[in-house]
């Protein structure tokens, strides 16, 4: 969504690609039948604005800010709700377009606040981005403005701000034809039109954070991100939501080291332009109970120190009997960090005792979320091919003794919200070897415990419920001493003699890539540095 | 080949070849400064003499009125802080000396305000930046004033309460309440007045969306 506010790709435009011809400007180009003329304009670079267009929803063509002049027409027409036609000629800057455009933004600008100040989307507002672009001009309107409600709360997640509200309609599309509830109303009509909840709801879907993203402009604030940053204090890394199965792309939003917020990304195989609000919390856990420095008898140390310990613990253990000896992989691990343990683990020491973890199943819809609240299942899956447990077998090796000596890489959902049925007597064993990412249960109970990296922090894929290997980038530094699985496993397998040389996360993807069918077409993608959102354009 | 040598004969008279004269001419010169500096100092009368130098700390500099001084944060008309958070300086600022935490204001018509505001005065170049940059008048560098020397760098530091310490109320009105700015200035509505910067005149087309670089 970020990426293409204006020059967006079409609403998947009809499927009989019959090719139609538009002048835009005096330029000539196809486009597929069907095409929306805003959408034409702008991929020719004319750069039309709008307010109510938004490519993943329906045009209901209210703000009028996207007119231009079509050869033959009487009037100005909506190039929102303009299909292109053949033979179409269109003038985007005839002095009659120029005028009657300006005139509707003045008109939007009557009313407004201009709090921008003190408003979250200042730096990322269409209202100021088109103003900048088309009008530049100070105020005529000298009357006393309509003054409306601020600071309205409308839901557990989002405050309103009824003056800055441009009556623009998307925020009710999105709960209408995306979350498929109707929570939003305009209310009252003429300069006291107000947006409003409808009787008896609140906005509090489980998709009402895209109508923050989608609002033009700062009518709709996130709590969880109120005033926290300013969007051009912001840099952005593209990557992928790890709250479910679903594989959302997103883009992290962060500063200072510290992720400020997650929004969608337009991927119209996965999830269009649009991610449920519950993904979005899931930067929290990057920046909360981090274990920070490897840990060894329940003291910190340094790294050298902490993995001789664990090596020496490992390899007295697999000295004395490997059929002993249990790994937990994690469906929360990147598909690189799965490889490299499958790889020490099955190739390199040769252990068949192998369990996976991950949260616990909840809720879903047939929208977005799935069940699966791990983004790697199938990764995890299809690299132990069929040699995974589950957590129920290894409550059950520990209570017989059958496994004496755990290595755990990963330690989410491997001790159950509720105790069970994860509840693993721990205490059974001799020796327990952990290489986590939080200060939880199992890396207390570790005898030497390693910090990872989290999602957010490393690089690597994840494979979600449709079998796409998606790209994961570190969008912020690693908590304290925290190393990427990959890295750590080598130093392991190192310790234990085995050979496993992986100096980036891209060799290890390069490797699974030739050995593991899934990920035979799966591409690394090319470097990027975050892009600091001063520099890149309005969102909304 | 030889060094060329060209003789310069100077003009002059004897008295100026033998440059005693011109000695004695010198130190009279000296010397007539001196009873007059040393006489008008004593006897207090500054202007008539000639020392340039000031008898600091007894005296002290007169600053020009617009002197970037100490920073301070203004008021309100009920003394809260008038600064917004709005982040403008800390973004504008050269030497990133500024640090403010917003929070949400109690008072729904201010809705921001900085939670904390720290300057790092050691850091600050008193370039002025963030006074221009404030569009609240809620910054000023107006105090004439310095920073203070400190011992320890913590201390130069200032922070929200400091800084609103030197406050005065901004002859800005607040929130729109009060006249409508026009009435108060008396000024005809459709002509902005002669010498204001007028934005240049539209359209200047679209600014191009910068890729973020990636899909
Ligand atoms: S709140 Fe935002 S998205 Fe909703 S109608 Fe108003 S301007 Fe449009
Ligand atoms: S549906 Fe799943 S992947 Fe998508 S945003 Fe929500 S939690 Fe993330
Ligand atoms: S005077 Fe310049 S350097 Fe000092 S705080 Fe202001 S903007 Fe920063
Ligand atoms: S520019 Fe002014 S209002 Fe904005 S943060 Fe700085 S002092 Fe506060
Ligand atoms: S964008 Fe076309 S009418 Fe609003």
């Amino acid at each position: 969504m970020t990426t293409t506010p204006i020059t967006g790709t079409p609403p998947s435009p009809a499927p009989a690609t019959e090719l139609v011809t538009v002048t835009v400007d005096g330029k000539t180009q196809q486009f597929p039948k069907g095409t929306v003329l805003l959408e034409a304009c702008n991929q020719m670079g004319a750069g039309v604005p709008f307010f109510c267009y938004h490519p993943g929803l329906t045009s209901p063509a209210v703000c009028r800010q996207c007119l231009v002049d079509v050869k033959g027409q009487p009037k100005p027409v909506p190039s929102c709700y303009t299909p292109v036609a053949d033979k179409m000629e269109v003038m985007t800057k005839s002095p009659r377009a120029l005028d009657v455009r300006r005139q509707m933004l003045e008109f939007t600008l009557v009313n407004h606040p201009i709090d921008c100040p003190i408003c979250d989307k200042a730096g990322e507002c269409l209202l100021q981005k088109h103003y900048f672009d088309w009008d530049a001009k100070l105020a005529r309107n000298d009357g006393i403005k309509v003054k409306k409600a601020k600071v309205v709360d409308i839901g557990p997640r989002i405050v309103l701000d009824q003056e800055r509200c441009i009556l623009c309609t998307r925020c009710i599309r999105v709960c209408d034809e995306v979350a498929k509830t109707h929570q939003l109303e305009m209310a009252d009509r003429g300069d006291h039109e107000v947006l409003t909840t409808a009787p008896g709801h609140q906005l509090d879907n489980p998709y009402s954070l895209n109508t923050v993203d989608v609002c033009p402009v700062g009518a709709l604030t996130s709590k969880d991100f109120r005033f926290a940053m300013r969007a051009w204090e912001l840099y952005t890394t593209p990557s992928i939501c790890p709250g479910c199965a679903t594989g959302c792309n997103i883009e992290v939003h962060h500063s200072h080291g510290k992720i400020q917020r997650l929004i969608p990304r337009q991927n119209d195989q996965v999830n269009e332009h649009w991610m449920c609000d519950e993904g979005r919390l899931t930067y929290k856990r990057v920046h909360a109970q981090r274990l920070a420095a490897p840990m060894s008898g329940g003291v910190p140390v340094d790294w050298d120190r902490a993995l001789d310990d664990a090596g020496r613990a490992l390899r007295v253990a697999l000295d004395a009997g490997p059929a002993q000896v249990g790994v937990v992989m994690n469906a929360q691990s990147t598909n690189e960090d799965l490889y490299a343990l499958a790889r020490l683990t099955f190739d390199h020491l040769g252990l068949g005792k192998v369990y996976l973890a991950g949260l616990d199943q909840g809720w879903s819809d047939d929208i977005l979320v799935s069940a699966d609240k791990n983004p790697n299942t199938a990764g995890a899956m299809a690299i132990g091919a069929g040699r995974l447990r589950t957590l129920l077998d290894l409550a059950n090796d520990l209570k017989s003794g059958a496994v004496t000596t755990l290595l755990v890489v990963g330690t989410h959902g491997v001790i159950g919200k509720d105790g069970a049925p994860g509840a693993l007597p721990l205490d059974r064993l001799t020796t327990l070897v952990v290489v986590g990412t939080h200060r939880d249960e199992v890396t207390a109970a570790a005898k030497v415990a390693l910090p990872l990296a989290e999602w957010a922090e490393s690089d690597g894929t994840f494979t979600n419920r449709l079998g796409m290997v998606q790209r994961v980038r570190a969008a912020v530094p690693p908590a304290g001493d925290s190393l990427p699985g990959w890295e750590i496993l080598s130093h392991l397998a190192r310790k234990l003699g085995a050979t496993m040389e992986f100096t980036e996360a891209k060799t290890v993807f390069a490797e699974a890539k030739q050995k593991l069918p899934f990920m035979k077409d799966a591409e690394w993608g090319r470097p990027l540095l975050p892009v600091q959102l001063r520099f890149a354009g309005s969102r909304g | 080949m030889a060094v060329g040598v060209k003789v310069v004969n100077r003009p002059g008279s004897l008295a100026q070849q033998a440059y005693l004269p011109a000695i004695a001419e010198g130190l009279g010169v000296t010397f007539r400064h001196f009873v007059k500096n040393f006489f008008g100092n004593v006897t207090g009368n500054r202007k008539k003499t000639d020392i340039a130098t000031m008898e600091y700390p007894e005296e002290k500099m007169k600053y020009p009125e617009r002197n970037r001084g100490l920073h301070r944060l203004m008021l309100r008309d009920d003394g809260q802080v008038r600064c917004v958070a709005c982040m403008m300086c800390p973004t504008v600022c050269p030497a990133h000396c500024i640090t403010i935490v917003p929070e949400e204001a109690p008072d729904g018509r201010i809705e921001k305000r900085p939670m904390i505001f720290e300057i790092d005065e050691l850091r600050c170049v008193v370039c002025g930046l963030c006074v221009e940059a404030c569009p609240c008048d809620a910054i000023r560098m107006d105090t004439l004033d310095h920073a203070k020397p400190t011992y320890r760098r913590v201390d130069a530091i200032l922070d929200k309460e400091e800084l609103m310490s030197r406050g005065i109320q901004s002859t800005a009105v607040q929130g729109g309440v009060g006249a409508f700015w026009r009435e108060r200035v008396g000024g005809q509505p459709q002509t902005p007045p002669a010498g204001a910067v007028v934005p240049a005149g539209a359209p200047h087309g679209p600014t191009p969306l910068r890729d973020h670089g990636h899909k």
